[in-house]
């Protein structure tokens, strides 16, 4: 599947879309890390606008996401966050260190 | 009067939304919330995960849903069963943030979201034998 995304300077802006689960989670990782080693990334923003489901792979994945990043002293930014992605983001008090941007 | 239906499918990760989405149509009948309806598409997507990534490992083996309506509480019992490789520690696996395979980027919540989004949980496995997980989700409705 082909990712949607778009690239300011260093900031780079992802749209998710779908159910972010095991299954689409395993084909999402490689595309998405690829742009993550993209030279002199500074953060990754996470639409999730379109993201209809996610459990605890997609949020895995998204946790993933902020490891690798952090190791290149990037930040992970989410936008856009659905109720039912809210609600399991809460239980996982991802917020703590993932902030939410307009 | 209660209603049940039962289904069997091969624990492949392209399943998952299928049965999710079966539990959820199942569930109209108790007029569900939008997020009652998440609630649980995300707690029955949490244990066939577990079936597919830990239950079977490599492998594929057969996962076994069954659900029943209770007309009088107006609540949906969803069981969820393998006959996998077992969960030798039940209280630690439950644990939030627990995983045996961190390695693959786990988030070690799945066991947390089913308490979390359902009413009820339990779970009853044996070592080689399998593993049977049971949610409770009453409707409250508004």
């Amino acid at each position: 599947m082909n990712l949607d995304f778009k690239i300011d300077g260093g900031d780079i802006c992802v749209k998710l879309v779908g159910e972010l689960d095991e299954y689409r989670a395993r084909t999402l990782r490689p595309d998405v890390d690829k742009l993550i080693d993209s030279h002199g990334i500074k953060s990754m923003t996470f639409d999730m606008k379109s993201v209809t489901f996610i459990d605890s792979t997609g949020l895995g994945f998204v946790l993933g996401r902020y490891k690798k990043l952090r190791q290149k002293k990037a930040e992970l930014l989410l936008k856009n966050v659905p109720p039912q992605v809210d609600k399991v983001f809460r239980t996982s008090g991802i917020y703590s260190f993932v902030p939410i941007v307009e | 009067m209660n209603n049940y239906f039962m289904m069997k499918l091969p624990s492949d990760g392209k399943n998952e939304a299928f049965a999710r989405s079966v539990v959820a149509a199942f569930s109209l009948a108790c007029s569900p919330t939008v997020e009652e309806i998440n609630d649980l598409k995300t707690a029955v997507s949490e244990a066939v995960t577990n079936c597919v990534v830990h239950a079977y490992k490599d492998s594929v083996g057969v996962i076994e849903i069954s659900c029943e309506t209770d007309a009088a509480e107006n609540a949906m019992t969803v069981s969820i069963t393998d006959y996998g490789c077992g969960i030798p520690d039940i209280a630690k696996a439950r644990e939030p943030f627990f995983t045996t395979r961190p390695d693959e980027e786990r988030s070690g919540m799945g066991f947390t979201i089913i308490e979390t989004f359902t009413d009820e949980m339990y779970i009853t496995s044996s070592p080689d034998k399998g593993t049977t997980v049971t949610m409770k989700k009453v409707f409250k409705g508004c």
